[in-house]
C-alpha cells in the first residue's frame, strides 16, 4: 500500500492530483468557496474511485492552511465510499446503506479502518456508525469538517457523514488516539444540568460548572475559553478519557465543543510534556509496525493552534514523518471508534 | 331528564381505530422518560458512590496512619530491647568494679592483718622493754641501796679517821670522797630513774596509742567485712537487675509478638479495604462506561421519533 499527498495553496486541484496515478482511495480537503468545484473536478479526473472529501485543512510535512489537499490510497488496498444522511436528526434511517458496505467489505478489525468526515452532531452519528461496524470490530477514524458540508463519490452533501472503508491486503491496519493532557490533581466530577444539543454542562458534583472551573484554576470569565488549550475536561470511559474543550461561557455553565450528558463523569486535565507523548506515540507505533505503509491522521483544530503558538507544529510534522508516509487533516473534533473526542489526534496505521 | 342520560349513556361512540406509529412514538418517550429518570438515579448513585470512595479513602489513610503507628511501637520496642541490653553491660561494669574492689579489700585486709601481727610483735617488744626497765629499776634500786650503805660506810669511815686523828687523816680524805661518790652514784641514779620514769611513761603511751590503734584497726577490719558484703549485696542487685532485664526482654517479646499479630490482622484488613477500594473504582469505572451506554441509547432512541414522523408524512 502506497499514500499520495498532493496540495495546492492556490486552490488549483489539477496541481494537487499532479503524480497521483491509478488510486484506490481519495480523500479531498478543501475550502469554503471551491469545495463543490473541487469535488466535481475531482470526480472527473478520477471517476468512479471511491473518495470522501470536507472543508479543512490537510498536511504532510507541512499545513496547507487555504486551497487544496489530496490524499489517496494505492496499491494493495479496497475501499468503498459511502454517506449517511440527516445526521443531525436521523442518521440511522441510512445505516443499511453502511451494513451492506461492511457486508461487502468482508474486512475484519485486523485489516479493515473507517475512515468518516462529518458536518455535526458527531457523538450520535458515532453511535449509529459504531452499531454497524461492530459487528466485525472494525476500527474507525475521522473528524469533523468545516462549513456543514461533505462529500462523497462525487456528490457533496450537507448535514451528512462521508465514511470510507478501506481494507488492506498487505497487512494489518491499527488505530491510535493520542492525548498529551493528564489528569490535574484529584478532582472528580459528575456532570449534571446538561444540554445535549447545545453541549452545555450546567453542574459539575451539583455546583454551577463555572465556578467549579474558575475556583479551582482562579481564571476570570473571559480567560475560561482559552484556559482549555492549558486545562480541558476530560470524560472518563473505563480506562479512556475522552478530551472535551470548553467553547464559552453560558450564565453559570459551560458551553463545549461536545456533548456532555447527565452522569457523565468528567475530570479537569492539565497540558503535559506533549513533545515525550508524541515521541512515545511514534515509538509505540514503530514498535506495533516494524514494517509500515502509511500513516493518516487527524488532528484537532486546538492542538494545531497550540503546536503552532509553541512554533512545535513543523518539527510535529518532521518527526511523525520519521514513521515514513504520514499525512491527514485538521478537524473541528476528532473520531475514535465510537468516541468523540476534542484536542486529541487520531490515525490509522497501515502495514 | 333521567331519560335524557339514558339516552345519552346508550349513544356510546365506538373506539377510535388508531393508525400510523404513534403507539412506537408513545413508548419512545415513555423510554425516554425512564432513561432520564436512570440518568438522574446513576447521576445519584455515582455522586454516592463518590462518596463511597472518599470515606473508604479516608479509612484506608487512617488505616496507613494506624499502621504507621504499629511500626512506631515495633521501633519503640526494638529501642527498649537496645536499652535494656545495656542492663547487660552495666552490670558487667558493676561486676568487674565490685571484683576490683574485693580485690582491693581482700589486699586491705590482708595488709591489716600484716600491720596487727607487727602490732603484737610490738607488744611483746614492750613487754620485752617494760621487763627490762623494771630491772633497770631494780638494779638502781640496788645501786642506791649500795650508795647508801657506802655513804653510811664512808661515814663510819670517816668517824674512825677522826678518831684515828692524823693518821687517820688521809682515811679520812678517801671516806669523805667515798661519801661524794656514793652521793654522785645516788644522784645519777635519781637521774636515771627519772630516765626510766619517761621511758616507762613514753612506753605507756605508745602502748596506749598501739592499742587505739589495734582498736582502729579492728574496726576497719569490721568495716572491710561488712563492705564485702554489700559488694557482694551489690553484685546480687546487679543480677537481679539482669533478670529484671531478662524478664522486660520476655515481655517485650510477648509484646512484639502480640503487635506482629496485630499488624497481620491489619494487613489482612488493609487488604480486604483496598479490595474495597478497588471494587469502587471499578464499580466506578463501570459507571464510567454506563454514561457512555446512556449516552448511546440516547443518541439511538432520539432518533426514532424523526424517522416515524418522516414516515407518517
Amino acid at each position: 500500500m502506497r499514500q499520495f499527498f498532493g496540495s495546492s495553496r492556490q486552490g488549483n486541484l489539477r496541481e494537487a492530483v499532479q503524480g497521483l496515478a491509478r488510486p484506490q482511495f481519495i480523500m479531498l480537503f478543501s475550502n469554503d468557496g471551491q469545495f463543490e468545484t473541487h469535488v466535481k473536478e475531482l470526480e472527473n479526473y478520477f471517476p468512479g474511485v471511491p473518495s470522501i472529501g470536507c472543508i479543512g485543512m490537510s498536511y504532510d510535512t507541512r499545513v496547507i492552511e487555504s486551497g487544496v489537499g489530496v490524499i489517496a490510497f494505492l496499491d494493495g488496498i479496497s475501499a468503498t465510499a459511502n454517506v449517511l444522511e440527516q445526521v443531525s436528526v436521523m442518521p440511522v434511517k441510512y445505516i443499511r446503506r453502511m451494513e451492506e458496505d461492511v457486508r461487502k467489505m468482508e474486512g475484519s478489525q485486523q485489516d479493515t479502518v473507517c475512515i468518516d468526515f462529518c458536518t455535526g452532531n458527531d457523538a450520535c452519528v458515532l453511535t449509529t456508525i459504531h452499531t454497524a461496524l461492530k459487528s466485525r470490530n472494525i476500527s474507525l477514524v475521522g473528524g469533523t469538517g468545516d462549513g456543514g458540508r461533505v462529500s462523497a463519490n462525487g456528490m457533496v452533501y450537507e448535514d451528512a457523514v462521508a465514511y470510507a472503508l478501506v481494507r488492506n491486503h498487505n497487512g494489518r491496519v491499527k488505530t491510535y488516539k493520542e492525548n498529551i493532557y493528564h489528569q490535574m490533581g484529584n478532582y472528580r466530577f459528575i456532570a449534571s444540568g446538561t444540554d445535549k444539543a447545545n453541549y452545555i454542562l450546567g453542574y459539575l458534583n451539583g455546583q454551577p460548572a463555572k465556578q467549579v472551573y474558575q475556583n479551582i484554576l482562579h481564571v476570570s470569565e473571559e480567560q475560561i475559553s482559552t484556559q482549555t488549550f492549558k486545562n480541558p475536561f476530560g470524560k472518563l470511559n473505563g480506562n479512556d478519557v475522552c478530551i472535551i474543550s470548553i467553547k464559552e461561557v453560558k450564565g453559570s455553565a459551560l458551553a463545549c465543543f461536545r456533548q456532555v450528558n447527565d452522569s457523565d463523569v468528567l475530570i479537569l486535565l492539565e497540558l503535559g510534556d506533549y513533545r515525550a507523548i508524541v515521541k512515545e506515540t511514534i515509538d509505540t507505533i514503530r514498535k506495533d509496525f516494524p514494517k509500515l505503509s502509511a500513516v493518516f491522521s487527524v488532528n484537532c483544530l486546538f492542538r494545531y493552534k497550540l503546536f503552532s503558538e509553541q512554533h512545535y507544529m513543523e518539527e510535529y510534522l518532521k518527526e511523525m514523518k520519521v514513521l515514513g508516509s504520514h499525512a491527514g487533516f485538521v478537524g473541528y473534533g476528532e473520531h475514535y471508534n465510537n468516541r468523540f473526542v476534542n484536542q486529541s489526534m487520531t490515525c490509522v496505521v497501515f502495514e | 331528564m333521567l331519560f335524557q342520560k339514558k339516552n345519552r349513556k346508550n349513544k356510546k361512540e365506538a373506539p377510535r381505530k388508531e393508525k400510523g406509529l404513534y403507539p412506537v412514538l408513545y413508548v419512545i418517550n415513555v423510554l425516554k422518560n425512564y432513561q432520564k429518570e436512570l440518568v438522574q438515579k446513576e447521576v445519584e448513585s455515582l455522586r454516592e458512590l463518590g462518596l463511597v470512595g472518599s470515606s473508604f479513602n479516608s479509612v484506608l489513610g487512617e488505616a496507613d496512619n494506624f499502621q504507621q503507628k504499629l511500626e512506631d511501637f515495633e521501633e519503640t520496642f526494638a529501642n527498649i530491647t537496645d536499652v535494656s541490653g545495656q542492663f547487660e553491660n552495666v552490670k558487667e561494669g558493676i561486676t568487674d568494679s565490685v571484683l576490683q574492689a574485693q580485690k582491693e579489700i581482700e589486699w586491705l585486709k590482708t595488709n591489716s592483718q600484716q600491720v596487727e601481727g607487727c602490732f603484737d610483735q610490738m607488744e611483746n617488744t614492750f613487754e620485752d622493754l617494760k621487763g627490762s626497765v623494771e630491772k633497770i629499776r631494780q638494779c638502781m634500786s640496788s645501786i642506791v641501796s649500795i650508795a647508801d650503805q657506802t655513804n653510811i660506810l664512808a661515814i663510819n669511815a670517816s668517824i674512825e679517821a677522826a678518831r684515828a686523828g692524823e693518821k687517820g687523816k688521809g682515811f679520812a680524805v678517801v671516806a669523805t670522797e667515798v661519801k661524794k661518790l656514793a652521793d654522785e652514784i645516788k644522784f645519777l641514779a635519781k637521774d636515771v630513774d627519772q630516765g626510766v620514769y619517761a621511758v616507762e611513761s613514753g612506753t605507756n603511751e605508745l602502748n596506749a596509742s598501739i592499742h587505739t590503734s589495734r582498736q582502729a584497726l579492728s574496726h576497719n577490719m569490721e568495716m572491710v567485712d561488712e563492705t564485702r558484703v554489700m559488694f557482694d549485696s551489690i553484685t546480687q542487685a546487679a543480677d537481679g537487675a539482669i533478670q529484671v532485664q531478662t524478664e522486660i526482654s520476655h515481655v517485650i517479646d510477648d509484646s512484639r509478638r502480640a503487635l506482629h499479630i496485630l499488624r497481620g490482622f491489619f494487613d489482612q484488613i488493609r487488604t480486604q479495604y483496598q479490595g474495597v477500594v478497588k471494587h469502587i473504582r471499578n464499580a466506578s469505572h463501570l459507571g464510567t462506561t454506563k454514561s457512555t451506554m446512556f449516552e448511546d441509547v440516547d443518541n439511538l432512541l432520539s432518533q426514532i421519533p424523526p424517522v416515524i414522523r418522516e414516515e407518517e408524512g
